[in-house]
């Protein structure tokens, strides 16, 4: 079943994460992609959003075609105008990416070519409009296409630290809805139940919440987050769960596994991040039962 | 100088309409010069914004005054009394001033009345051009005292492209090749060896590449 049909008969979906290599060894990525095929319902690939240059998510996704893996390609501004991601969303469509996740980009100073010249000549809202657009057979300024693409469009969701942050978070999520998302990534989830009460509060967005479940790669990761993203939610309990394990990698294997098994029933499904250690997620998958 | 352009009249309106008095607020810098927002711009506009409102049926209290300089706050200070008595302010300025008074004022709407242009130079009697985009890591030293990335369409640190031809950029006959001029001035100055150069991709970040810019001069700063 396709991804975009899991939305619509709001069945639990399962993504996983994969980056292209910065370089042209794509035998990780690939090897890492058939591992998963048959038990993600398509990966996400991201492109160069958080500013390390890389091969391109649209050679990465088509890669992933080629596995007869389905594929959600991100999409972003800060690097490209609107003719160059008009082109690139039309060229997804005909090699079979019909999936994006229009993103957030790191800026450029944050990247590792802080001396390149950003483009942001659009913005997300304007890039979902601008998908939408091309799906309604027409480009940005009204001319009409040959061949009319089609496009599940999504976006993300900052992070929050409070209930301030969260309620401009919402407010964002609910102009890019209205802008042509059909769904919602979040940030990483570690603790279910206060995804329980966000979940109350994006229910009036109308469109599927998709989680991302984050691996703890290691305690000083975990701490990490915990001290710089309140938002996150990763209790004191759970520091200590790390801490006291003696196999600290298989810790954040089950945390992971144990936070999509509890997300079931609750969420649209999950799109797990593994930042690198993609050979851990048929581990993670096991432990999930997925 | 930072050049400007009124804004058309219809847009103006729009902006004061639901107000009662105004302060229409004039600058005597660039935007003076360039016939834009000084003090004579200031008395066109509001008698062209009264006549036209007084047709629509509205009346509103225009005031006039113009500041020596709206970007600078010891002078924005200047107005506290004529803020008070009015709903809003026009501000004639370019859009540094008009931000300096939303941030001094914060409880009072300010509009502009012109858009912000350029940095540029005066060619000829009522004619302004681009010269300068504040890159922050001036080469004019290596090209000639001709600035590429302000005068050539396509900002290119190793031009001509192939659109130049007959000295003009291909955008428009009325436009100058910015790297024909560098050219013709690097010849003129015997140093033709700087344009077989070949310049590096240019540093952005003192361009604005990582964000809006600030200089702090520690000698100066309070």
């Amino acid at each position: 079943m396709s991804f975009q049909k899991k939305l619509s008969t709001k069945e639990f979906a399962v993504l996983a994460e994969m980056h292209t290599p910065k370089g042209v060894n794509i035998a990780r990525l690939v090897n890492d992609a058939r591992r998963i095929k048959g038990r993600v319902d398509a990966i996400v690939v991201p492109d160069m959003d958080n500013g390390i240059v890389r091969m391109s998510a649209l050679a990465g996704g088509v890669l992933m075609r080629q596995e007869g893996i389905e594929t959600i390609m991100h999409m972003y501004c800060r690097d490209k105008n609107r003719l160059a991601l008009q082109g690139d969303a039309m060229a997804a469509h005909v090699l079979g990416i019909s999936n994006i996740v229009v993103t957030h980009s790191e800026d450029m100073s944050q990247s590792d070519h802080r001396e390149a010249k950003t483009v942001d000549d659009i913005d997300e809202f304007e890039l979902l409009s601008a998908l939408r657009s091309l799906s309604s057979g027409k480009d940005m300024e009204g001319f009409e296409l040959d061949g009319i693409p089609s496009f599940t469009a999504g976006c993300t969701l900052a992070p929050w630290d409070d209930e301030k942050m969260l309620a401009k978070e919402l407010e964002f999520a609910r102009k890019k809805v209205e802008a042509g998302a059909s769904f919602i990534i979040t940030p990483p989830v570690f603790d279910v139940a206060a995804f329980d009460g966000f979940l109350d509060k994006a229910k009036g967005l109308g469109v599927p919440i998709i989680p991302t479940v984050f691996l703890l790669k290691s305690l000083a990761i975990a701490q990490y987050i915990a001290n710089s993203e309140p938002g996150a939610n990763i209790s004191d309990d759970l520091i200590r769960r790390i801490r006291k394990s003696p196999d600290r990698e298989l810790e954040g294997t089950k945390i992971a596994g144990e936070t999509i098994a509890a997300l079931k029933g609750k969420a649209q499904g999950v799109k797990v991040q593994t930042l690198g250690w993609e050979h851990k997620l048929p581990e993670i998958f096991d432990v999930a039962g997925v | 100088m930072i050049t400007a352009e009124r804004k058309p009249l219809e847009e103006l309106i729009e902006y004061v309409k639901p107000y009662k008095r105004i302060l229409l607020l004039g600058c005597n810098e660039c935007v003076t010069v360039c016939a834009a927002g000084g003090r004579k711009e200031v008395g066109l506009l509001a008698s062209g914004l009264q006549m036209a409102l007084l047709k629509s049926g509205i009346s509103i209290d225009i005031r006039q005054h113009t500041l020596e300089r709206q970007c600078d706050p010891e002078y924005v200070e200047e107005i506290v009394s004529m803020i008070a008595g009015v709903d809003a302010v026009v501000s004639m300025a370019c859009g540094c001033g008009v931000q300096q008074l939303a941030m001094r004022y914060k409880d009072k709407p300010i509009f502009p009345a012109v858009n912000t242009k350029f940095m540029g130079a005066s060619e000829r009697q009522g004619v302004w051009a681009e010269r300068c985009q504040g890159c922050g890591n001036c080469l004019l030293g290596e090209t000639g005292g001709i600035c590429p990335i302000a005068r050539c369409a396509k900002q290119l640190m190793n031009g001509p492209c192939g659109g130049s031809a007959g000295g003009h950029c291909e955008i428009s006959e009325d436009v100058d090749c910015a790297w024909q001029l560098i050219w013709d001035r690097l010849k003129a100055l015997g140093k033709e060896e700087s344009f077989v150069e070949i310049t590096p991709a240019k540093d952005w970040r003192s361009g604005g590449g990582s964000g809006p810019r600030k200089i702090i001069r520690e000698d100066l700063a309070e």
